[in-house]
């Protein structure tokens, strides 16, 4: 363990549990005033808690963080450090001013006013002309602006930029990155975190890679480019379960999309589904991908044709597609048992009959039998939705959507935030799903769950999608990284 | 992200929907309701013997049934995670503009009847359509439909009073007609029970089938637990706000018509009073004005201990405010238990 920095923050043997959870075994991390630090690494590395540490907004458990040398405590001292996040956590129905203010506004009773020291910043950051705006009227890169003034006016020296740029146009964008390497010059505290590996590449100077609670790798100089931290991103993961896909032979097609064109997101997309494949999109927040995804299930409008095993038009996807979204807030009732949960999608004849009555004998057959089918560990169906670990309400998640049998199944991210044993028996029941001559499509954010889950992949960038990549192909999940990198490259490129 | 115990299931059939211990977590809460039922009747015979009434129980059974009738409606809409304050005022206009067709306009009450429940579906289905379609919030749609509804009531009556026996100079009421009119809410048997009971009782069967019993219930509880779900799954989330609107649009239509014939006088601003003390029922009754939860058994419950509470303290007449004071003390107590309860029990569960 090499002693802590003079001049700068450091962090030795940091840890953080939840209970039986360890979300940090142990950090060392050094941080530089005057350079942009960049944090990589997956969902569920304990990326965000190592932010949320520095930012003060958690305590370790064991460990010790210093500033120049001396013990600090961000929990205390969060006047000193600022975290901007993709959205801004401002008041919207203040004015620009007020909210750079708020906070500081000095006397007790007295309408606050805008100071000269604070308007010197906000013309610094180019937001001095807006200031009697109501901040909801404003763009979104004015609001991060609004934030990053508020920060430096109330002279903070840490700045912590958790995926600033997901929202922005290029143009706002190359901006944000053009205050953000200001910041550093001034001798500040610069972190970036964001799933855009090449920003990374152009705007930061060293890289650190968190993977399962630690830092794995630390990328500088020649090392730092897309290709070694997407290789970085998924090597090693003890999260990793076994690459069960063969080389299978995609059955009928299910779904042909052609010609799919979306208001904003993409134009021209053309995309078949084989049955018996899964067929994970990616791509970056603002690529589009999420929009294909949500539109194959009639969620977003679209023009182009979508045929699903035969039919098209919006009836046809809400009798054949079943959506699960990223969050199980927006797929899971709290107020319903682990029963009604699974059942709540169905309607007549399934769970009601004449009149609209529930069949209670059939509702109860229907739950037991799919919590044996998917696996879900509950003491009964009658239980509260909410007294199942993560894992288990995910199950529940899908397989809401999947009793219904539909032909096209399409969800987000499903395996985000849940345990490893649940996570192989997930991708285990989406294989069955499919096996029985249908089709799911999956919207991935990491590497890694598209190499364990799919059949093939495709990138979406800038709204174009690009060729498939048999997933069976491909040996090991580095190579896989690397070569979505190399595609998702080529697809700006073009 | 702890793993629940690996537990053998319950096997199919064997009541596991019915017996289950969010069931159980019901049962308490309205297990307790009705012990304060009881706890407050043996306080007041208690206090006073004579309480000890058959008589007094049957008078307490019609004082609540437009409470229950109009509370039923309301916990639809409360269920589906919406607020209806309009209700009183459409119980108000219900009565006034049956009076209005039948005894003024000659419309025979046997349509009059159907005409002002139709009314109420209408008011409910304006109410739902602004709600879903335009996305105004349900509290300001239906505070503006309150004002509007006892406007008009104020209009078609011409701010005047009506009784079907003392039709006004010029107007004829037919005596058949107003024999049966009557005969809604005649009372019969040994103590006297006005039929309008017996209306209230149907109704909740009918309630009961379609929040607890029927698809349309099972949807609706979903919609109220989770919005954003149940439109992710494209469960009919618009079409059933509406009918949730409708039905207690029409509920408290049918309750302005009982009272009326019960006490066979209607004023234009009759019922707006009772809007608070209906919320109170269903919320003593345990719904959530956040959506998904509440039970008719509750809601008649929480009407029963209201009316109980009303009658015991009329009667020992300390005086008006004490009555106020007491419906204020049990909706916010009823909530607070319920609340600490709750805290409790998620305590054990973790």
């Amino acid at each position: 363990m090499t002693a802590p920095l003079s001049i700068g923050i450091s962090l030795r043997g940091v840890s953080k549990s939840y209970g039986a959870t360890t979300a940090l075994a142990g950090v060392d991390l050094d941080l530089y005033p005057g350079e942009v630090l960049g944090i990589a690494g997956p969902n569920g590395a304990g990326k965000s808690t190592l932010v949320r540490m520095i930012a003060g907004e958690e305590r370790p458990s064991s460990g010790s963080l210093t500033r120049n040398g001396a013990p600090w405590s961000p929990y205390d001292d969060w006047h000193a450090v600022a975290v901007v996040h993709q959205e801004p956590q401002l008041f919207p129905n203040l004015t620009v001013a007020q909210n750079v203010m708020v906070g500081r506004e000095g006397h007790p009773h007295r309408l606050p006013r805008l100071s000269a020291p604070d308007l010197a910043v906000m013309q610094a950051f180019g937001i001095g002309h807006l200031r009697n705006r109501a901040l909801g009227d404003c763009s979104l890169a004015t609001q991060q602006r609004t934030e990053i003034a508020r920060a430096v006016a109330r002279a903070a020296t840490v700045f912590l930029f958790d995926e600033p740029n997901s929202a922005l146009t290029s143009e706002e964008s190359d901006a944000l990155f053009a205050e953000i390497r200001k910041l550093a010059e001034a001798g500040n505290i610069v972190v970036l975190i964001t799933h855009r590996l090449q920003d990374f590449v152009r705007h930061c100077s060293r890289v650190v890679v968190v993977r399962d609670g630690r830092v794995g790798a630390v990328l500088t100089g020649d090392t730092l480019s897309e290709d070694h931290i997407a290789r970085q991103l998924v090597t090693d993961s003890a999260a990793i379960t076994a690459h069960t896909q063969t080389a299978s032979t995609p059955g009928t097609p299910v779904f042909t999309l052609h010609n799919w064109s979306h208001p904003r997101a993409f134009r021209g997309v053309s995309l078949t589904g084989a049955s018996g494949r899964i067929i994970a999109l990616m791509g970056v927040e603002g690529s589009g991908a999420r929009e294909l995804l949500r539109s194959l299930a009639g969620l977003e409008s679209c023009s182009g044709t979508l045929d699903i095993a035969g039919s098209t038009g919006q009836a046809a996807r809400d009798r054949l597609t079943a959506y699960v979204p990223a969050t199980r807030a927006q797929s899971l009732y709290s107020n319903y048992t682990v029963g009604e949960n699974l059942l709540v999608r169905l309607g007549k004849p399934q769970i009601a009959g004449f009149a609209m009555a529930l069949r209670k004998r059939q509702m109860r057959q229907l739950a037991t039998g799919a919590v044996q089918r998917f696996k879900v560990k509950t003491g009964s169906i009658s239980q509260p939705i909410r007294s199942l670990s993560g894992g288990n309400q995910q199950k529940v998640a899908i397989a809401q959507a999947l009793i219904g049998n539909p032909r096209l199944t399409l969800l987000e991210e499903p395996t985000r935030g849940v345990d490893i044993h649940s996570k192989g028996e997930i991708y285990r029941l989406l294989h069955d799903y499919v096996a029985q001559g249908n089709s799911v499509v999956i919207y991935c954010t990491e590497v890694l769950e598209v190499f364990e889950a799919a059949d093939e992949v495709r990138v979406m960038s800038d709204g174009q999608l690009s060729s498939p990549l048999a997933i069976a192909d491909i040996t090991n999940v580095e190579d896989l990284a690397s070569q979505i990198i190399h595609l998702e490259s080529h697809q700006r490129s073009a | 992200m702890a793993d629940t115990p690996d537990k053998p299931l319950g096997s199919p059939g064997g009541g596991a929907f019915s017996a289950g211990k969010a069931t159980l977590d019901l049962a308490l809460r309205i297990g307790g309701l009705f012990a304060a039922i009881i706890a407050v009747a043996l306080v007041f015979i208690a206090i006073n013997p004579a309480f000890a009434n058959p008589n007094l129980g049957v008078s307490i059974l019609r004082s609540l049934s437009s409470v229950a009738i109009m509370g039923l409606g309301l916990t639809i809409v409360i269920v589906v995670g919406e607020i209806d304050l309009s209700f009183g005022a459409m119980y108000g206009l219900a009565a006034n503009s049956l009076a209005v067709m039948w005894i003024v306009g000659g419309v025979p009450v046997y349509l009059a009847i159907p005409l002002a429940v139709g009314l109420g579906a209408l008011v409910g289905l304006f109410n739902g359509i602004l709600v879903t379609a335009l996305k105004i919030p349900s509290f300001i749609v239906t505070l503006g439909s309150y004002n509007l509804l006892y406007g008009i009531s104020l209009w078609i009556t011409n701010t005047g009073t009506f009784n079907p026996a003392y039709p006004p100079s010029g107007s004829t009421v037919d005596e058949g007609q107003l024999a049966f009119f009557v005969s809604l809410t005649q009372s019969v048997g040994a103590y006297r029970m006005s039929v309008q009971v017996f209306w209230m009782l149907g109704i909740a069967l009918l309630v009961a089938y379609l929040l607890h019993r029927s698809l349309f219930g099972f949807r609706l509880m979903a919609i109220g637990g989770n919005p954003a779900a149940a439109s992710l799954a494209r469960l009919p989330v618009r079409r059933y706000k509406i009918l949730a609107f409708m039905l207690c649009g029409a509920l408290a239509a049918v309750a302005g018509i009982l009272d009326f014939s019960f006490i066979q006088t209607t004023q234009p601003d009759i019922g707006l009073s009772q809007t608070f003390p209906v919320f109170a029922a269903v919320i003593i009754g345990g719904a959530s004005l956040s959506g998904g939860k509440g039970t008719v058994i509750g809601t008649l419950g929480g009407a029963l201990l209201l009316a109980e509470l009303q009658l015991g303290l009329a009667l020992l007449s300390p005086g008006p405010h004490v009555q106020q004071i007491f419906l204020g003390a049990v909706t916010i107590g009823a909530v607070a238990l319920d609340l600490y309860l709750t805290r409790i029990r998620q305590r054990r569960a973790a």
